[in-house]
């Protein structure tokens, strides 16, 4: 027993022996290489008296004592600096992320300018107003539940810190695999949502959402009832947009296509062609089927009249804004510009700017050769078409698969606007089911065909490893996942959307009666006239039905 | 009649409806959210029967009946569309043949979106007459 017992002691001993030269080691080990580039760094930083003499090249402001400590005893230290880096990366991607998304609020600036600018003078007012007014429609329905079912489950960015707080996707089990439906966190922003990269988000990803919005006001312009179009514009930015955009963005069944069923990265829509402008173009032909055509809009005979809009300055000016905010839209959707690939941003720009070039040759060449005149809402159109169509594959594909999306897109619209009033007998008066519509369609495809397999937004997409590849680069896959998009976008959003707004028809009413649409629709439903000094010219006779005989 | 007052207060009680019946929702968890979601429901029915009653008082407009059955089909037409192309995706694994489902699918669809629907909507049009 005695035996163990100072067996015991001397191995306590021994063991309290060499901690304490590990101990004495560690204090007689010189500084490590990092924690010397700190101090000397420290020790070469410009004092506050040098600083106060002024610094015009800009040589010495910004150095290491800009780094915050957090233990004023030990001083700067290595987690200091590590953390310091870290916050910058976070920094410069919430002030990307919410700069662009300043630029592409400001586009609401250019949809009023082209949709007021291709309505009659009579209308101005009530156009502009809708479009003024689906702002604060859809932004108050998407802080209420809009992004929640939107973005609720999308927790794992890592380029604007996580958002961890958004982790409540609601799921379902199929076929062994499980599906994402709808997010449940961040109803009005509150609880564990009222977080600094939440706010980031809400704001970025809400002006997407208004874009969508005020796409449905151009189709249904000169007819749509004031209080009908803001009950419909709330009901779209409490579900309609934020339904698919989850299953596009927000971890739902679409983005994990790839990831469940092998079909490429699953679905695939950089910037919202399918998101923003399908799911705006296919509620507009909705709205514009349920509220029929305006008063002379066709003959009996079924063929079609023009009727022109009052100011087309407006129009390629409020185009010029609408290109300008593209650069927010796409850029913009690398949620980033440090990190996780967002140096990509320079491309996506190229891209944009290139696509919106093609577009707007494809259109107005497609008007000057076979009609005779180089259009000019056409050609406006082209230009947006080629916007639109670029918008899921920006971030994909290079500029000669963008120029060529671009052209498709400007010949495209020409063909889907003569197609929707002519075949469809379906009134849009500013051509947004085809410039949003067809041509966002045509953008989500064409994701699955020019995906060029080089973009690397931190090694995967969707969940999957890999670049995102389109057919012409070897993966078909891709295009199958693309083309489940458009089928949905079509078979669920059109329906949903038309199916909504023909109730609303049924309770609200959404057209005007026929005497305010004869009679423009700023007196009877604003109060007040676009332009007050104009002295309007009587309209061509077709225009100028008279109530009883308009009224079926 | 246009615009109006009635217009108005039927607008007002739908925002104040949605907006407490999401609180209810956001809240659903407490007793005050409960009471919260029926309170807002009930607001919305009290709006959508306010502009139900003013819809009469509002003018005739420049637009026929569209016939409900026609527009029932297509949409159910569209609908059995998009249940092809999500079916297809579990009945086969080979990329060909979900390929073939997804565009039979969106095919019948589309039937449905260009054939159907706007045969219904344009059944009575009024330059018909």
């Amino acid at each position: 027993m005695k035996i163990v017992r100072c067996a015991s002691w001397i191995c306590a001993l021994a063991v309290l022996l060499m901690a304490g030269a590990v101990t004495v080691a560690r204090a007689d080990a010189p500084p490590s290489a990092s924690t010397a580039e700190l101090k000397d760094a420290l020790a070469k930083a410009p004092t506050t008296s040098t600083l106060a003499n002024g610094d015009p090249g800009g040589a010495l402001t910004g150095t290491v004592n800009d780094v915050p400590v957090s233990d004023a005893k030990a001083g700067l230290t290595l987690g200091d600096t590590a953390n310091q880096v870290g916050q910058n990366k976070i920094a410069i991607n919430f002030t990307w992320t919410l700069i662009t998304g300043f630029l592409v609020m400001f586009m609401q600036a250019g949809f009023a300018m082209v949709e007021a600018g291709l309505c009659r003078v009579k209308n101005a007012n009530h156009t502009y107003m809708m479009n003024f007014f689906v702002y604060a429609c859809g932004l108050f329905a998407y802080w209420i539940i809009g992004f929640a079912i939107q973005m609720g489950g999308a927790a794992g960015n890592g380029n604007l810190g996580g958002l961890q707080p958004l982790s409540g996707e609601f799921p379902v089990t199929l076929f062994g695999h499980t599906w994402g439906l709808f997010g449940r966190s961040g109803m009005f922003l509150a609880g564990h949502t009222y977080d600094v990269g939440v706010m980031v988000i809400f704001l970025f990803q809400m002006v997407f959402m208004d874009t969508a919005l005020t796409i449905v006001t151009g189709a249904a312009a000169e007819r749509w009832k004031f209080m009908t179009f803001a009950i419909s514009s709330v009901l779209m930015g409490a579900f309609t947009y934020p339904i698919f955009a989850n299953w596009a963005w927000g971890g739902g069944w679409l983005s994990q296509l790839g990831a469940n069923l092998g079909l490429g990265k699953g679905y695939c829509d950089f910037a919202g062609s399918g998101v923003v402008h399908a799911v705006g173009g296919l509620t507009a032909l909705a709205v514009a089927m349920v509220i029929g055509p305006r008063i002379g809009k066709f003959n009996r005979d079924g063929s079609a009249n023009a009727i022109i809009g009052h100011d087309i300055s407006a129009v390629l000016i409020g185009c010029f804004i609408l290109a300008f905010g593209w650069f927010g839209f796409n850029p913009g959707s690398t949620l980033g510009a440090s990190g996780a690939g967002c140096l990509r941003i320079g491309s996506i720009a190229v891209n944009t700017m290139l696509a919106g070039c093609t577009g707007t040759f494809g259109a107005l060449l497609y008007m000057w050769v076979l009609k005779g005149k180089p259009d000019a809402s056409m050609s406006g159109n082209g230009l947006l078409a080629g916007l639109v169509a670029i918008t899921a594959p920006s971030g994909f594909v290079n500029t000669a698969g963008s120029a060529i999306i671009g052209f498709v897109a400007g010949l495209l619209v020409c063909l889907s606007v003569s197609f929707i009033e002519n075949s469809l007998k379906v009134d849009d008066p500013v051509g947004a089911i085809s410039v949003h519509g067809t041509c966002g369609l045509w953008g989500v495809l064409s994701v699955g065909l020019f995906a060029d397999g080089t973009s690397n937004y931190g090694g995967s997409w969707n969940g999957v490893t890999g670049s995102v590849t389109g057919l012409f680069y070897g993966d078909a896959s891709q295009l199958v996942a693309q083309i489940v998009g458009i089928a949905t976008l079509v078979g669920f959003v059109f329906t949903f959307s038309f199916v909504l707004n023909w109730v609303l028809d049924i309770v609200f009413g959404q057209r005007v009666s026929a005497a305010t649409e004869v009679a423009g629709l700023d007196l009877p439903e604003m109060g007040q006239l676009g332009y007050p000094e104009f002295v309007l010219r009587p309209e061509p006779d077709y225009l100028q039905v008279a109530e009883q005989a308009a009224v079926a | 009649m246009a615009a109006t007052k009635s217009q108005g207060s039927a607008f007002t009680l739908f925002m104040v409806g949605i907006t407490t019946a999401a609180a209810g929702i956001a809240y659903f968890s407490t007793g005050t959210g409960k009471l919260a979601l029926l309170v807002g429901l009930v607001v919305l029915a009290w709006s959508l029967f306010m502009a139900f009653k003013i819809k009469p008082l509002e003018g005739r407009i420049a637009a026929g009946a569209q016939p409900a059955v026609m527009k029932l089909v297509g949409i159910i037409v569209v609908l059995i569309g998009w249940m092809i192309v999500v079916g297809g995706l579990f009945v086969t694994s080979s990329v060909g043949g979900r390929f073939t489902t997804t565009i039979i699918g969106f095919a019948v669809s589309l039937v449905g979106v260009l054939y159907i629907l706007p045969a219904a909507v344009n059944k009575n049009a009024i330059w018909k007459a």
